[in-house]
């Protein structure tokens, strides 16, 4: 558990970034106007984590932060002039907020309970209709308010979009520091604003392409610690870890099955690149491909029913969807150039790609029957796309003279947006949201 | 630690191995300074095998006439020297996508080693792995390094 000074500190970082990122959302006619007026608190208690009211002002401030991430969404940052009493929550003024331009309202409570923790009420109003359309209430450790306020922003982000919220989720990715041959890379997960980074590898391997389980309680990556690239799987709580499967074959590319029982991973048999399929917990692996050179990057369907991959059998590499058990494989991008690294949408309707030709590497995203193609960045080093749970928008990197950063993009054409994350950092994925 | 050890003894196989070569110890003359261990090795392999890496076409894993008459120098001194472990090292296409570049270096790493056992360098003696663009360095190559 992180000490509470220490969070406000990395509140205070995560408020002066998200100020930065404003600056690049797209024009607000765009985005749904959300008014966040300041939270109210029925009496303003002392916690382990502050004041009520205290705690009431920075989840506030969270909550807007939150919204103004994406690009749908516009919020009207809280203000002191705003405060409402606490039988306000319920019966909001909506002409005052109609006449700011507002669209839709978040309201909400900070209250102290006896047994030490707090109460956490988040309400959404639709403005020009005056009327209720959401409502949440948390019971967590005062600690624990940024995750109820993350909720009360998913509750607001749902109400405009329709889409699940985004904000109580992690991001794992490759943390860089250093460069040339004293590079230091350590997988490191953090919260999907940016803060409570953890770094789960010491640095001394080289480590690729950590994905998360649905809800993020364990990571399988690929380390070189035995000196060549294999699949490892660590529970990101306690740190213990272990070889995927056994044996002693180059692997990598993996990924969780979206029920986070299966890991599809990819490993090399003589010169072939094969895909594979071993449980969670390890055991031996059912090989799903067989075609000779190299298949990897296999991701599954939200149901688990089918697999898409990509595959250089035809001569460039290009994507493929086969069903779970490595039958009835067909090609699904036929629009010139190579196609890699691709992920199914949560939402099942989408699978997005790297896009590699002679102008470099771009994001792009492809409809599931394979038509309704197109590039959503300009490159030219772009890869290694991740879908928010949203199934809205994408996390990926992009190179720049040799520096990876990561950068989020919406399906709605607007630019991409550097994410800020404390390091620099290469291959996120984005997981589901938390329970 | 165990690999340090492992290193540690091949460096003292070494030592006596350089020793025995022609040209490095002149009967009557007064001692060389001469390289020592792992660095004796890999330098006379060097030498003898012409380079250390060879290099592949766009995409490509197949092994052109340069690339066999290296590998064929490399073998002959690797049969020579049954006592050294090498490890042959893969990498990728620059402007790869990361797993396909992974995938592409293992495999020209493979092509590579099964081109050394068919030419008599036993499998025990060759392991291999795969940089990928993970590392700066020579794209399209594979290098056979001395362990």
């Amino acid at each position: 558990m992180i000490p509470a000074t220490r969070r406000i500190a990395l509140l205070l970082a995560g408020a002066c970034l998200g100020g930065a990122v404003h600056a690049q959302t797209p024009p607000s006619g765009a985005a749904t106007v959300v008014a966040v007026p300041p939270l109210s608190t029925p009496d303003d208690k002392r916690t382990s984590a502050g004041q009520t009211l205290s705690i009431a002002w920075q989840a506030s401030r969270l909550i807007a932060d939150d919204l103004r991430t994406t690009s749908e969404v516009m919020p009207l940052p809280p203000s002191q002039k705003d405060y409402y009493s606490y039988p306000e929550v319920t019966a909001p003024t909506f002409s005052r907020w109609r006449s700011v331009g507002a669209k839709m309202l978040v309201t909400g409570f900070v209250q102290a309970r006896s047994d030490g923790r707090v109460t956490f009420g988040c309400y959404v109003y639709d403005v020009d209709k005056g009327r209720e359309v959401g409502r949440k209430g948390f019971v967590v450790a005062p600690e624990e308010w940024r995750r109820a306020a993350h909720k009360c922003s998913g509750l607001a982000y749902t109400a405009v979009t329709g889409a699940p919220g985004i904000f109580d989720s992690r991001i794992v990715y490759v943390a860089q520091s250093g460069s040339g041959t004293a590079k230091v890379e350590r997988i490191s997960i953090v919260d999907s604003d940016g803060t409570n980074q953890r770094f789960l590898t010491n640095g001394e391997a080289q480590v690729l392409s950590p994905r998360l389980s649905p809800k993020a309680a364990r990571v399988t990556y690929v380390s070189y610690v035995g000196g060549k690239p294999q699949v490892r799987m660590m529970d990101s709580a306690t740190g213990t870890e272990q070889l995927l499967a056994p044996g002693d074959a180059i692997s990598f590319a993996p990924r969780f099955s979206p029920d986070g029982t299966r890991i599809l991973f990819s490993m090399m048999l003589g010169p072939n690149s094969d895909i594979y399929v071993v449980g969670a917990g390890g055991g031996m692996p059912q090989r799903l491909t067989t075609s000779p050179g190299v298949d990897t990057d296999a991701s599954f369907s939200p149901d688990g029913t089918k697999i898409v991959f990509e595959s250089d059998r035809g001569g460039s590499q290009q994507l493929y969807v086969m069903n779970a058990d490595g039958s009835n494989e067909r090609r699904l991008t036929f629009g010139g150039g190579w196609y890699a690294s691709p992920e199914w949408s949560p939402d099942g309707e989408w699978i997005a790609f790297t896009r590699r030709g002679s102008d470099g590497r771009r994001i792009g995203i492809i409809k599931t029957d394979g038509t309704g193609e197109h590039v959503l960045t300009t490159g030219p080093g772009d890869e290694s796309p991740s879908w928010a749970p949203s199934s809205r928008e994408l996390i990926f990197q992009r190179d720049i003279a040799g520096i990876s950063n990561l950068y989020r993009v919406s399906l709605d054409g607007s630019q991409p947006r550097s994410v800020s994350v404390p390091q620099g950092g290469s291959d996120p994925d984005w997981s589901g949201v938390m329970d | 630690m165990r690999r340090f050890l492992t290193i540690c003894a091949l460096a003292l196989v070494a030592s006596s191995a350089s020793a025995q070569l022609p040209g490095l110890r002149k009967r009557g003359a007064p001692t060389q300074p001469v390289l020592q261990g792992i660095d004796a090795l890999r330098a006379d392999f060097l030498t003898r095998s012409g380079s250390d890496t060879v290099y592949f076409g766009n995409g490509s894993a197949g092994l052109g006439p340069p690339t066999i008459a290296t590998l064929q120098a490399q073998a002959a001194w690797l049969r020579q020297h049954p006592e050294v472990v090498v490890r042959i090292e893969g990498a990728g296409d620059p402007g790869d996508t990361r797993d396909h570049a992974l995938a592409m270096g293992a495999r020209r790493a493979e092509e590579v080693r099964d081109y050394l056992v068919l030419l008599g360098v036993p499998a025990a003696q060759v392991t291999t792995t795969t940089w990928g663009n993970e590392r700066p360095g020579t794209p399209r190559s594979v290098t056979v390094l001395v362990k």
